[in-house]
């Protein structure tokens, strides 16, 4: 928790994790068939559809702490930027599991990929929850190791100054 | 009135800070962002493609029922007489369109179709998957023996998801065995293909409407004015934009 106050009390790193929260969320509510834009704005909640609301939003809400927290490990200790991969990985599994073919990217997926879109799209509407859910076990196991590198490596700074 | 059979036949299963003496490099700053930009872009144009791909300019006005032929979709559903028609646009492997069968097209039934103001009609968009034709297909052969709708409700209460099997042939004749069709006469007609090309022409015209995704309904009022509505929506909606029609 410490270390994501440390990350988060510099602002920039607040007004970033919100741009990828709302960035991702808005999309993917689209994508999913969450909120309409015609023939005029709506947000509805099919029954049975709730399960893959609440893991839309614990999915972005993960991607806006991992990557700020990543990028603050990067930027500010200088550290490896392997753990970083893990958080964009998760984030892109997760957004390409509700680009269902019968959403409203449906034919656009159809005509630039031809078959092999149809084939992937397949893929993601018949487990759409299960690759939300590693893709969130992703994101989560990237928070868990980056709070742990930037504890560790804070602590190293604090050592070497003291020195 | 129709009466919707629902059974369940088959078990299937930065900015850049200042503090820049950190960094190691320009490169290695773009390198790390750069993935994270990529990732927010990409979705965000899917989403962009998604509303750019709905464009009501496609749409051929000189063509029949408003500007859509369905000379070849489904029977009608509700009287032919009523004042405002649906067109439903769909693929029975599409679970958008199933939520939309059991949450809305019940309520639209029950207080407009029923009560005589408006009728629906489908019209396939088979493309989600290889059985998304032959499922369409089955239904036309359902038509023969005066069980469109049934046969219809039918698949949509068993779709399990695109291409998993629950509409292979073998599931698509145990459907209509249940529904007592005369399973010689729906066996030929299945196997034969007899409404393969109808389902693809179906789909043609469903492309050429303009919109996005598969499941999409066009209102046409009496005047042959004309809205559309994208996605699995509520009933609200419907009635929102059928209410000024009447």
């Amino acid at each position: 928790m410490s270390e994501i106050k440390l990350v988060f009390s510099n602002y920039k790193y607040v007004a970033l994790s919100l741009a990828i929260f709302v960035g991702l969320l808005f999309p993917l509510l689209l994508i999913s068939e969450y909120i309409f834009l015609e023939p005029y704005f709506i947000a509805h909640v099919n029954s049975g559809t709730e399960l893959g609301l609440a893991l839309i939003v614990i999915m972005v809400g993960l991607a806006g702490l991992v990557l700020p927290m990543n990028i603050y490990r990067i930027k500010m200790l200088q550290t490896s930027k392997k753990k970083m991969s893990g958080g964009v990985l998760g984030s892109m599994i997760g957004s390409a599991a509700g680009a269902c073919g019968c959403g409203p990217v449906g034919f656009a997926v159809f005509s630039t990929f031809g078959s092999l879109g149809a084939t992937a799209s397949a893929f993601l509407t018949n487990y759409e929850i299960p690759i939300r859910i590693t893709a969130i076990a992703i994101l989560a196991l990237t928070l868990y190791t980056t709070s742990k590198s930037i504890q560790k490596e804070c602590q190293i700074n604090l050592k070497n100054q003291n020195e | 009135m129709i009466k919707y059979l629902i059974s369940n036949d088959v078990d299937m299963g930065g900015k850049r800070t200042k503090n820049t003496s950190r960094m190691t490099s320009k490169k290695g700053k773009t390198n790390f962002i750069f993935p994270v930009i990529i990732a927010i872009v990409a979705v965000s144009s899917i989403a962009f493609l998604a509303m750019s791909f709905t464009d009501d300019s496609s749409i051929d006005t000189s063509k029949q029922y408003g500007t859509v032929d369905t000379s070849l979709g489904s029977p009608i559903l509700g009287s032919s007489d009523a004042p405002v028609t649906i067109i439903e646009f769909g693929d029975y492997q599409c679970p958008h369109c199933k939520k939309w069968f059991f949450d809305t097209k019940p309520i639209i039934v029950e207080n407009l179709i029923d009560t005589g103001k408006v009728n629906l009609q489908f019209l396939d968009i088979a493309v989600l998957g290889k059985d998304s034709l032959s499922a369409s297909a089955a239904t036309y052969c359902a038509e023969d023996q005066e069980k469109y709708w049934e046969y219809h409700s039918t698949l949509y209460s068993n779709q399990l998801g695109v291409d998993n099997g629950w509409a292979n042939t073998t599931n698509l004749k145990k459907y209509a065995s249940n529904l007592g069709l005369d399973m010689d006469l729906f066996a030929n007609c299945l196997d034969s293909g007899n409404y393969l090309q109808r389902v693809l022409k179906n789909t043609d015209v469903s492309r050429n409407v303009g919109f996005s995704g598969v499941t999409a309904f066009m209102i046409i009022g009496p005047n042959n004015q004309q809205d559309l509505i994208i996605g699995a929506q509520p009933y609200e909606v419907f009635k929102e934009v059928i209410e000024p029609m009447l």
